[in-house]
């Protein structure tokens, strides 16, 4: 597995875990500001610090993750806080063009 | 129906019967209520007057943040919560609270990025352990740029418990006691490093605030269009400042524009202006004589594209603010600008660097053809009796060039989709290897920003097996990157997204040699929530 050293201070120790479930013995991966690695697999990266093991494409299995708000911070949950995100998407493989974000009036 | 959602755990927020109290207590509506009467007429359906004069209403009164913090919290009452707030009184009341309990400056400082929106870097200085439970979702300063009382931050753990339930399955979590430890060693710690009440915030408080009202020397950057001076006038509006804006960029052509700023806890200078038929934001934090702000400016459509901004205000005195650009190659001759404000008097670029011709000259800025024949090293460069200490510098060799950012993430998007592409722009920095002659080592001489050309490459072997540069994006001659269409991509393997690692190289001219530097470039999904502050 390869890594994205700068990314990643801790990618050495990372490395050094021999499967996926070491990973969680392993230090919290440093990624870049809002990001999430640490869920698994994390939504921008994996906890190599790479894209290997990521869901992809990622609308392959988007509600089995949003369902169980495993991303929270960047996919609307839709167990308590966004309960109609994605209505209308059945197939998100297929309809992603409708999936619009939650966006915050930021003024 | 919010607070059914709520997790059994947390303390009830209200007793009825207090909020009724609180209710026909409060004083009729006003033309333009004040921030308490704001709360009671919006807040206290749910939330509580507590007769504490210290802390009036329950959760709101115990905790302080910026005012992007507010309306975060104040958009989720709304979202979530079911709160029903007017625009205008929504906007006095974060105004009421950031002037009221708002973060010191000092407090805000080490987290200005967040509130900058210049998120393309790795957070340095997040302890770990806070690391692991907190900002494994979000950033760090998020939480950094709050303070609360310790059961305040133990009510936040709270939320995030009944908001989020599966938080205690994901990794790092699942292998601790996480509810346990967040709230019995985590909300602790919080309460230590960031509490309600410190010396910065009380003495602050009660510190005497700046009138920013005058004229402001202006210097930043649009990505490109490239590096601009101006002049931008503040004069005094009901809710805060009137804006106008006049300059230039390095090229010549003209900048203008005009809008508003708010300031809120008296340093935190937030303005929206439309410049060039763009609108565009500034965050800037003033000092605390209100003679300078600094900060960043970026397009009110897409926070990622900023550049650097700073203001110095016309106080009637003569200053030097930059020289651009900032470095002279030793034995070559280069146009130079001096800017500044009442520039009167005789200029000189410092030891050892000849005027060879003023090419151009006003009260704020001076265009001359300079040569430098003296030794390596920073100068500072003069008008009549201001100068700038360390405003210049001249080099022999060009030792590294550092791609600023270092770390950036960008995002697909686009291709008929909901979601738009998010973009990155990059600089290149040279330096100079300083006395010891090592390049990368602490007395390396930062010399300021250098024309680039740019490229990218894949990370690494599975990177380039994956043929990212092919599919993750690409970038401009002005250093912007664009990544690839949103959607599955049939064309990669399982129909992968157009994600992927890259590196993006930095080209720069030394004579005839070129220096090359580089950064790392994560292409990722799309964020579908985008909060004030992530
Ligand atoms: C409809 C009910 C409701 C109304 C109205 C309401 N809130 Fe809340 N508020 C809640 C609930 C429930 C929580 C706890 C859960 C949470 O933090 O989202 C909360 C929590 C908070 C917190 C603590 C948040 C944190 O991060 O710890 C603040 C501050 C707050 N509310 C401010 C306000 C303000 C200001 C208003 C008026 C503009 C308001 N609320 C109106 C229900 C409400
Ligand atoms: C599972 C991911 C996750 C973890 C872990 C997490 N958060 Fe959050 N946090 C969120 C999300 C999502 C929000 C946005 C809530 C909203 O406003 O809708 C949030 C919001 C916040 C806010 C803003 C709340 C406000 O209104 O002021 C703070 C502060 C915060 N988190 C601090 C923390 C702290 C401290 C921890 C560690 C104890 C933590 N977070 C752990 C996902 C997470």
């Amino acid at each position: 597995m390869k890594h994205l050293k700068s990314l990643n201070k801790k990618a050495h120790l990372i490395n050094q875990a021999v499967s996926p479930e070491d990973v969680e013995d392993v230090v919290a991966m440093q990624t870049v500001v809002g990001c999430t690695a640490t869920t698994d697999p994390g939504w921008e990266l994996d906890p190599f610090g790479g894209l290997g093991s990521l869901c992809q494409p990622m609308e392959s299995d988007l509600y089995g993750c949003a369902d169980a708000c495993w991303w929270p911070a960047q996919v609307p949950d839709t167990m308590n806080s966004y309960p109609d995100w994605g209505e209308g998407v059945a197939k998100a493989d297929k309809d992603w063009r409708k999936l619009d974000g939650i966006f915050e009036d930021g003024e | 129906m919010a607070l059914t959602k709520q997790n059994k755990k947390r303390v009830p927020l209200v007793g009825p019967a207090l909020a009724l109290v609180a209710v026909l207590a409060a004083p009729a509506m006003a033309a333009q209520p004040d921030g308490e009467t704001i709360i009671r007429n919006n807040c206290l359906a749910c939330h509580s007057e507590t007769g504490d004069k210290a802390a009036p209403f329950s959760r709101i009164s115990e905790q302080r943040k910026t005012p992007e913090g507010w309306r975060m919290t104040i958009n989720r009452m709304q979202a979530l919560r079911g709160a029903k707030i007017s625009p205008e009184d929504k906007r006095a009341l974060i105004q009421y609270l950031a002037d009221n309990q708002g973060l010191a400056p000092t407090e805000a400082e080490p987290y200005r990025y967040l509130l900058e929106q210049d998120t393309n870097r790795v957070e340095e200085g997040i302890d770990e352990g806070l690391g692991q439970m907190c900002a494994r979702c979000h950033s760090g300063a998020r939480f950094s740029l709050q303070r609360r009382s310790e059961d305040e931050w133990k009510r936040l753990v709270d939320f995030h418990m009944g908001q989020f339930p599966t938080i205690e399955f994901h990794s790092l979590a699942r292998d601790r006691a996480w509810y346990d430890i967040a709230k019995n060693e985590t909300a602790v710690e919080l309460g230590k490093n960031f509490p309600l009440i410190t010396p910065q915030w009380n003495s602050w408080k009660t510190a005497p605030k700046a009138d920013l009202t005058g004229r402001w020397r202006v210097l930043g950057f649009v990505p490109g269009k490239g590096q601009f001076d101006a002049w931008m006038n503040a004069a005094k509006s009901e809710s805060g400042y009137q804006l106008q804006l006049e300059g230039q960029y390095a090229d010549g052509s003209k900048l203008s524009g005009s809008g508003n700023a708010r300031v809120y806890t008296g340093y935190e200078w937030r303005a929206a202006l439309t410049i060039d038929g763009v609108k565009m934001r500034q965050v800037m934090a003033a000092d605390a004589k209100g003679g300078e702000m600094a900060g960043r400016m970026f397009p009110a459509a897409e926070r990622a594209i900023g550049g650097e901004l700073r203001a110095v205000r016309d106080q009637g005195e003569a200053e030097v603010i930059a020289v651009m650009p900032s470095l002279l190659r030793q034995g070559e001759s280069a146009e130079l600008t001096i800017l500044g404000q009442h520039l009167e008097g005789d200029v000189s670029l410092g030891e050892g660097i000849e005027i060879e011709k003023v090419l151009e000259r006003d009260d704020d800025s001076i265009r001359v053809l300079a040569r430098a024949t003296g030794s390596e090293g920073a100068r500072s460069p003069s008008v009549g009796s201001a100068s700038l200490e360390g405003g210049l510098s001249v080099y022999q060799t060009l030792a590294r060039v550092e791609v600023v950012p270092a770390n950036a993430l960008t995002r697909i998007g686009g291709n008929g989709g909901e979601m738009e592409k998010v973009r990155a722009v990059y600089r290149a920095v040279g330096y100079s290897a300083g006395a010891d002659g090592k390049a990368g080592t602490e007395d390396d001489l930062r010399l300021g920003y250098m024309p680039a050309t740019w490229s990218i490459k894949p990370a690494d072997e599975v990177a380039a097996h994956d043929k990212d540069e092919d599919f993750a994006g690409s970038i401009d001659a002005h250093g912007i990157f664009t990544p690839g269409d949103a959607g599955p991509n049939p064309a990669r393997k399982m129909s992968a997204n157009n994600v992927g690692r890259l590196t993006v190289i930095a080209s720069v001219n030394d004579g005839d040699a070129q220096v090359r530097g580089e950064g790392s470039m994560l292409v990722s999904v799309p964020d579908f929530v985008r909060r004030v502050l992530d």
